[in-house]
């Protein structure tokens, strides 16, 4: 193919011919808005962003699916262009949160919260685990404040959260398409296309089954080319944009592909495909197991050496000087054991070791465990008592096996019973931790580079080798990095090929990594039916405990519960709260009480599904049960003739207002409720508010609904109208805290009814301390309710976030995936729509 | 119910004569190298054959000291004895007479100070280890699934609400049940057994001795309201009316107390109370299996000398963290038991002793980087008996910190005494109660341990239940317990 030429802009460009024209502008710098492009797909023309104007071409076409030709002439920008990318850009808005973006006090609210708040389903960008990466985001602020004018058409799907490792949020998905086009790209027959048509055409698997039963192979592809927060990594859904990105290799199997290990802070977040290409997928197991390998809390993370019946911990220097004494003890006796997911120095070093010992090693398969045949014919070998001493990188003999050994040398990654018996154990780094190279299946050979740190003490299993044989004195053994040891090395053969294509087909992943059941270090395995350990899971089924009697969500991640209570029903007074534990295993989380009915035994609260424990709550339906409900708990508020009072009411305090909006308008108050959401969709408990005031004012961040702007707003215009005797904010600090600079400046005497981390609720830890005035308070026992000009925000605010990184850490725990995979699907037919 | 050869050391009672000669019997413990890491429990008991031999230099006085120095009077010498034979059930039985938590007893009481001090064996050497038999007793039991359930008395209809279930409570619930009196109790957490489930760590009290201690008074027909905040719910007064013919309050001592000094809000303080009760309530240590978030410290200075400042140190250290004690007195003054303190050293806690901390130091982000504090020396006695530690001029120096532990004590959990005002308490919160009777000042309703005492031992609030519950008794019958 010839070179053609062009004008882009007045710009002359040269380009191989079959080039786009939006590729043609990229190559003289010239950018071009859009979305569903991708350098790594094919031009599809669904955005409608890159839309250009071409000499002598009617209308204005894409410039991703137009042709580049000889003596074209385009331009990318005018007034027309602009106005009709705005439209675009407005029409894509309708069907995506964008509250955030329009919002008055955005620049504030961001100042007060540095990252993106966890959410359920994201309903602005506030709530958005891609607030800081998204495309669509940046392409909207770029040209400043946009105005957004059609109203949030919001789908209201569910978030689909029934496979082991990704959270999508359809509500935030605007057809570009990528995804599906990756995924045909990758897989030849993708697992997910568009369904449905018209309004209701979403992203989706055929009949809407559950990934796990839709042919999808986990590769990830489609998050990592989501432009927007849709498609998620649930395991590092919260924790930001990655700060690094090394290219290195997967060796949990011997396809040993490369990968791109993104990191923050020293940790691993996840290793996706170098390349969006068909030879570069990986397999579930690298894309999203390898991070919570080497992030699991069953990592060995320091030295061990026997004395009599306990492993002692010993510090480096000490441990290896005691293993090679007791090597050397056992020279001519020893075998080695060792994984063929080695790297190639590792197994090098092993080699000179068992040489320089006179041992033998056997090298055994990624996946070889006790019930392998050649680790059962080594058991019987022990048993017979022929091998007295063994030196192993794993656990793949059985616990019992090991016990019958004279020595034993364990270095691993991973506790296990079979460490435990273990004469020597020492911590290994793994996987993006270490360095070396690696042959693959295919003989190719894999760079690894380290780009996260080892937890404790773990150090890479080479160093480990190599101090191993200087303490032996022995020659060969003077390296001090890894790639003098990979220059040392002669030859190697490629390990023996997977039977299966665990890249393509997560049936045939392997089960287990260096002795190991990975479904026992990364759970959500299971959900591909590979094997899982004896024991029970502990089911999430809660059999004692409050019955849930009504439970909906009554808005995206707003839950109603009403709960079969009745000693607490019967004392429950206006601005308490109570303590809730779905499980036994939950925390303790108060919610304020929105309502209770002596009489019928019932108490009614509104639960904001966030994190963890949030979560816990938001999953459980009518007829389960509450581990624990205790309360109510906390000061009332004293109900007198105040004359006018304003309450205002934001997230959950919506719900939280109304008890006292009752009770105060029975005491003979004006009572004026405002509740504030960042769109029309989210306002709730509108008509029952509407029974317990005298007026309603609704507020919405977008202007969707009511007053545009918040709280403090109507606040301000509610003093211009009628002197108000008491304001009582409740909602995020964020909202209470803007609210309350509000009503100092008016001089209105303000309630808060605070909501701080709390653990027992009973005045006991002082978890929930916060400075009122010059004095030290217990929002649990003194509170919640405080004078709101006396409050100490920045410290409510920094206490609040104390344990943000554990939050983020527990949110993939303790989902319930046995009870999230059989979730009934509607029946949805072919997926034509109709 | 047998009573002999209940145990297979029956036959080999170990001889007489060897008594005096016999040396005190260590405790086997878990080494200090490995235990810094892990929440096992650090002594590990003893087996049959030492726990005979221990028992056997038992001089079986006529008039025992040591059962004087017990606040709850257990009959030592005899229960000695029927280890000294290896019929170890029966030597839970006869503790069980006197005391319903021999397991936690024998694990957390200071017997330093109380039986093993008046031992007459300690004039000359040391003493005989009952702490020690006495764990080994009701872990035999327990453990080999002898643990007969005791007689109770014919029922004598009266209703008893016990407020708590901590040590005092569990006491005074123990008895009138098996005096026949119907017992409810009241918890405000969602696990019975108080301060020995939220305070005492795991490797000083295992749990699971606990809830086997908390389902025996079940099985007595105690029963046990958890989530149940008496105070917020039904107060005292509504107890009485709703036909209980006596209440006990047992609610301890669970309001931290904090320095007041600068900066002591900042993210990283904690009490000593919400640590702890992270730790061993909650089970953070099971993170992320339990939800609860863990304190993971990486230097971390408690405030304060006695056994829960030990016991927040020796978490910490757990939890990973370099972990230091900051103590305004000399180690002479600590309360803690010397064994834990000991037990700290061992493990490699550190002690800044004649150390006051003066202010907490931050970062921008308002969290703890460390603790700026006055060296002290020791001046006058004080009205504590104890020399008065002094500050040393210009001695200021700053011990680096993300995390500060402040374990300087409780007061009494204001919840039931709010609600229940013509319950006379003292200026400091407690409630006062006569001590012959533990009875409050409003008829019918008692109180005890550290809501009474402010914060105390297991074994003194134990030891109030055992007066309560006998005065108890009589209140509702007019008669002494057989």
């Amino acid at each position: 193919m010839g070179s053609i030429e062009l004008v882009i802009d007045g710009q002359k460009v040269e380009i191989e011919e079959g080039a786009s024209v939006l590729q043609a502008a990229r190559k003289v710098g010239i950018t071009i808005p859009t979305i569903c492009d991708h350098k790594d797909l094919n031009p599809y023309g669904a955005c409608r962003m890159c839309i250009v104007e071409i000499e002598g071409v009617r209308g204005y076409p894409t410039s991703c699916t137009t042709p580049a030709t000889n003596g074209m002439r385009v331009t990318t920008q005018s007034e027309r262009l602009s106005t009709l990318r705005n439209r675009t850009l407005e029409l894509m808005f309708s069907g995506h949160p964008n509250s955030c973006l329009v919002c008055v006090h955005r620049e504030a609210c961001e100042q007060h919260r540095p990252v993106a708040t966890k959410a359920a389903r994201s309903t602005r960008c506030g709530f958005c685990a891609n607030r800081d990466e998204c495309d669509l985001r940046s392409m909207a602020l770029q040209a400043g404040r946009p105005e957004l004018f059609l109203p949030t058409m919001y789908a209201s799907y569910n978030l689909e959260r029934d496979d082991p490792f990704m959270d999508r949020d359809y509500n935030l998905c605007v057809l570009c398409g990528r995804c599906w086009r990756i995924c045909e790209k990758i897989h030849g027959k993708p697992a997910i296309s568009i369904i449905n048509r018209g309004k209701w055409a979403r992203i989706g698997t055929a009949f809407d089954k559950s990934h796990v039963f839709s042919g999808c192979a986990f590769c990830g592809a489609c998050i990592d080319i989501c432009p927007t927060g849709t498609l998620t990594d649930r395991f590092v859904r919260w924790q930001g944009k990655p700060e690094q990105e090394t290219t290195s290799a997967c060796i949990l199997c011997p396809q040993g592909c490369e990968v791109v290990a993104q990191g923050k802070s020293n940790q691993l977040l996840a290793y996706i495909m170098p390349a969006f290409k068909r030879e570069a997928g990986l397999c579930a197991l690298g894309r999203f197991g390898a991070a919570q390998l080497v992030n699991s809390s069953r990592r060995l993370i320091r030295p061990q050496v026997r004395e009599g019946e306990d492993l002692i911990p010993y510090d480096w220097d000490a441990a290896i000087e005691a293993a090679a004494e007791k090597l050397k003890e056992q020279s001519g006796k020893i075998t080695f054991l060792i994984s063929a997911t080695s790297t190639r120095e590792e197994r090098f070093l092993y080699g000179k070791l068992a040489t320089a010992l006179q041992g033998d090693i056997l090298i055994v398969a990624a996946d070889a465990r006790a019930e392998s045949p050649e680790i059962a014919a080594l058991a019987a070998k022990i048993a017979g008592g022929k091998i007295q001493a063994l030196v192993s990188n794993g656990t793949m003999l059985a616990e019992k096996t090991l016990a019958a050994l004279g020595f034993s040398l364990i270095i691993d990654s991973f506790h296990s019973g079979t460490a435990n018996q273990a004469t020597v154990v020492l911590p290994a780094a793994l996987l993006s931790e270490t360095g070396g190279t690696f042959r693959s299946s295919t003989g190719e050979i894999r760079q690894l580079r380290p780009s996260s740190r080892a937890p404790g003490d773990a150090r890479p299993e080479w160093r480990i080798l190599r101090d191993l044989g200087q303490a032996l004195n022995l020659d060969g053994f003077a390296y001090t990095r890894v790639e003098e040891v990979t220059s040392a090395l002669i030859e190697d053969n490629a390990p023996a090929a997977l039977p299966g294509e665990p890249r393509h087909n997560v049936r045939d992943l392997l089960g287990y990594y260096r002795g190991h059941l990975l479904s026992e270090i990364v759970p959500a395995l299971a959900a591909f039916g590979l094997p899982v350990a004896q024991a029970e899971p502990e089911s999430g089924v809660q059999e004692s405990g409050s019955l849930i009697l009504e439970k909906r969500e009554i808005v995206p991640n707003m839950h109603y519960f009403k709960v079969q209570a009745p000693q607490v029903a019967k004392f429950s007074l206006p601005g308490q709260f109570v303590i809730l534990m779905a499980r036994e295993t939950s925390e303790r989380s108060p919610f304020t009480l929105v309502d209770w009915d002596a009489e019928a035994g019932t108490i009614s609260l509104v639960i904001e599904e966030v994190g963890r424990s949030s979560r816990e709550l938001a999953s459980l339906q009518a007829g389960d049960r509450l581990a624990h409900v205790s309360g109510p708990l906390g000061l009332a508020m004293p109900i007198e003739k105040l004359g006018t009072v304003l309450l205002g009411g934001g997230c959950y305090g919506v719900g939280a207002i109304y008890p006292l909006a009752k009770a105060l308008r029975e005491a003979g108050n004006r009572v004026i409720c405002a509740i504030e959401a960042s769109s029309s969709y989210l306002l709730y408990m509108q008509e029952e508010l509407a029974q317990v005031s005298d007026r309603l004012i609704l507020a919405t961040k977008d202007g969707s609904k009511g007053l545009r702007g918040g709280i403090q707003e109507v606040l301000a215009q509610v003093a211009q109208e009628e002197p108000i005797d008491q304001f009582i904010a409740i909602g995020c600090t964020f909202m209470m805290r803007m609210a309350t600079e509000q009503s100092r400046e008016l001089n209105i005497p303000t309630i808060v009814a605070l909501n701080p981390i709390m653990v027992d609720g009973t005045g006991m830890c002082g978890a929930c301390r916060v400075s009122v005035g010059d004095a030290t308070r217990f929002a649990c026992i003194d509170g919640p309710l405080f004078d709101g000009h006396s409050v100490d925000w920045d410290e409510l605010a920094s206490r609040r976030s104390a344990y943000s990184r554990q939050e983020i850490q527990a949110l993939p725990q303790g989902v319930d995936l046995a009870a999230l995979m059989h979730q009934p699907h509607a029946p949805s037919g072919c997926g034509c729509g109709r | 119910m047998s009573t002999s050869e209940s145990g297979p050391g029956a036959k080999a009672a170990a001889p007489k004569k060897g008594r005096i000669k016999t040396p005190r019997q260590p405790m086997p413990e878990q080494d200090p190298r490995r235990r810094r890491y892990n929440f096992e429990e650090v002594p590990r008991g003893y087996s049959e054959e030492t726990a005979m031999l221990e028992a056997s230099r038992c001089l079986q006085c006529k008039k025992p000291g040591c059962v004087e120095g017990c606040p709850v009077n257990i009959q030592i010498p005899a229960f000695i004895d029927e280890i000294a034979k290896g019929r170890f059930v029966e030597a839970l039985l006869k503790l069980k007479e006197q005391t319903a938590l021999p397991a936690v007893c024998g694990r957390v009481c200071p017997q330093e100070s109380q039986c093993e001090a008046r031992c007459i064996l300690a004039k000359k050497g040391d003493s005989v280890a009952i702490g020690r038999l006495e764990r080994f007793a009701a872990d035999y039991a327990r453990k080999h699934g002898g643990v007969p359930d005791p007689v109770k008395a014919a029922a004598t209809g009266k209703r008893v609400a016990i407020v708590g279930t901590g040590p005092a409570g569990i006491t005074v619930a123990g008895e009138l049940a098996r005096w026949g009196h119907e017992v409810v109790m009241y918890e405000a957490l969602h696990l019975a057994g108080g301060v020995l489930m939220y305070g005492i760590p795991q490797f000083r009290l295992p749990k699971e001795i606990v809830q086997f201690e908390v389902n025996s008074l079940k099985r007595l027909g105690v029963t046990i309201h958890t989530d149940y905040v008496i105070g917020k719910m039904e107060s005292v007064d509504q107890l009485m009316e709703m036909g209980f013919d006596a209440v006990f309050i047992a609610t301890g001592a669970g309001l931290p107390m904090f320095l007041g000094i600068p900066h002591e809000n900042a993210i990283g303080v904690f009490s000593a109370n919400e640590f702890l009760t992270r730790a061993n309530l909650m089970r953070a240590i099971d993170f992320p299996r339990f939800a609860t978030s863990p304190i993971r410290p990486r230097r971390a200075v408690t405030v304060g000398g006695g056994n829960v400042a030990m016991d927040s140190a020796r978490t910490a250290l757990r939890l990973g963290a370099e972990s230091t004690i900051v103590y305004r007195r000399s180690k002479a003054e600590m309360p803690a038991r010397s064994e834990e303190v000991h037990h700290a050293e061992e493990e490699g806690v550190i002690f800044h002793l004649l150390t006051n901390p003066v202010r907490i130091v931050t970062d921008a982000a308002n969290r703890v980087t460390g603790v700026e504090c006055l060296r002290m020396e020791l001046g006058e006695t004080d009205s504590s008996g104890r020399r008065r530690p002094v500050p040393v001029k210009g001695s200021e120096f700053i011990v680096e910190a993300d995390t500060v532990i402040i374990a300087i004590g409780n007061q009494p959990n204001p919840l039931v005494p709010q609600s229940s005002p013509e319950i006379q308490t003292s200026k400091w919160g407690t409630i006062v109660a006569d001590p012959a009777t533990m009875m409050t000042s409003k008829p019918g309703v008692f109180a005890g341990g550290d809501i009474v005492s402010g914060a105390a031992t297991v074994i003194s609030a134990m030891g109030q239940g055992k007066i309560a519950a006998r005065a108890m008794h009589r209140y509702l019958t007019g008669k002494d317990p057989e």
